[in-house]
């Protein structure tokens, strides 16, 4: 089955080669992911992340799956002394880089504890598969029609953030400014969480992230600079 | 014993670029044995040391080494004069141990046309998704 719907935004597209898919998964999953969204945007006037930014709900009373949420945010600032930060000065909180991923994710383990084997999800740009092999391809980032490099993977997810989409929107948390060091990232790592979070945070650190992101552990990177350059991990799973 | 004492503060700052550079396979490794080894100041021996018996096994724990990292202790087994064996019995909770920065390969921008099953970009809008590879293979495959 192949099914395209769009939620939070983006296309979300879903492929599950099984010839058995257990009736209602998609619906389910689709339904997950609208359900995020009603929760989790914060351009959402009701949503839970607008409700604790306006103080209506106490950080104590969040549902375990923001706290969840709020709990990574906090562990990536950390982890980039501030490039990243759900919680920029004069905006609102935004924990939508987290979310993303995050939600993703948590869809892809629906399928997998439905027994579903060889699945590919595509959400807007967010890949996460497994029962491959799988060629993903990474958008070149001057040529929508074109790939700059072409990745093989079992299983696992890669996540990419880019100038090209919706230009200057990632702003380096510790000067304030738009990140501008990189042209786009790519982060191949074993969970959607952790590819596309660290993608965002890369890409928020400009040049720096290329080296810091693949120091985290199960991560590899394609990262193109400024000046077109790029920069690769040995161990990126390239396909042949 | 008196005399080992220099040796060891060598060979402990000597094996902290070791521990910086372990160099990384994609896999996280940490280290399986950690004992919660209290800090010693000097080094101490936990078995025959001190003989000229050149076939003489020695472990010997160094004393710690504080880094910018923090802090770094090796236990350091001596066969003889000859180290056989190393081992961290104290690394800083840094995320460069459990996976250290590897070398990152430069190449040249190529844009191809290949035979995919799917696109990772930059968060693709549902409006700019008409004009995708993505909205392309979906197509197809639909």
């Amino acid at each position: 089955m192949h099914r395209v719907e769009h939620v939070m935004g983006f296309p979300v597209s879903l492929r599950i080669d099984d010839e058995h898919v257990p009736a209602g998964l998609a619906d389910a999953v689709f339904a997950w992911l609208r359900e995020v969204d009603e929760r989790f945007s914060p351009f959402k006037d009701d949503s839970e992340v607008s409700r604790l930014d306006r103080g209506e709900i106490a950080l104590g009373e969040v549902s375990a799956d923001l706290a969840e949420v709020l709990d990574l945010c906090e562990q990536y600032r950390l982890a980039t002394g501030g490039a990243f930060d759900a919680r920029l000065p004069g905006r609102g909180l935004d924990p939508c880089a987290v979310v993303k991923g995050w939600s993703v994710q948590r869809a892809a383990e629906l399928l997998t504890a439905a027994g579903v084997r060889r699945y590919c999800m595509n959400a807007g740009g967010d890949v996460v598969v497994a029962g491959g092999p799988w060629r993903v391809g990474v958008r070149h980032p001057d040529h929508a029609d074109r790939v700059c490099t072409v990745l093989e993977l079992d299983h696992g997810a890669v996540a990419t953030s880019a100038l090209y989409e919706r230009g200057e929107h990632i702003v380096d948390g510790r000067t304030g400014r738009p990140a501008t060091g990189l042209i786009s990232v790519t982060v191949v790592a074993p969970t959607l969480t952790e590819a596309d979070t660290a993608a965002t945070a890369a890409f928020a650190m400009g040049a720096e992230g290329v080296a810091w992101a693949a120091g985290r552990a199960g991560c590899e990177v394609y990262a193109v600079d400024a000046g077109r350059r790029v920069r690769r991990t040995a161990g990126l799973p390239r396909a042949a | 014993m008196k005399r080992a004492l220099p040796v060891l503060v060598l060979t402990v700052a000597g094996l902290i670029p070791v521990w910086r550079y372990t160099p990384s396979d994609g896999t996280a490794t940490t280290e399986a044995a950690q004992p919660a080894t209290p800090p010693s100041a000097a080094p101490s021996a936990t078995s025959t040391t001190g003989s000229p018996d050149t076939s003489a096994q020695s472990v010997v724990a160094g004393s710690t080494v504080t880094t910018e990292k923090g802090d770094v202790q090796v236990e350091v087994t001596f066969q003889g004069g000859a180290i056989t064996a190393v081992r961290m019995l104290k690394q800083p909770n840094h995320p460069q141990t459990t996976a250290a920065v590897p070398t990152l390969i430069e190449e040249t921008l190529e844009a191809q046309s290949a035979d995919i099953d799917t696109v990772s970009g930059a968060t693709i809008t549902s409006e700019g998704y008409k004009e995708s590879l993505q909205a392309a293979i979906d197509a197809k495959g639909a």
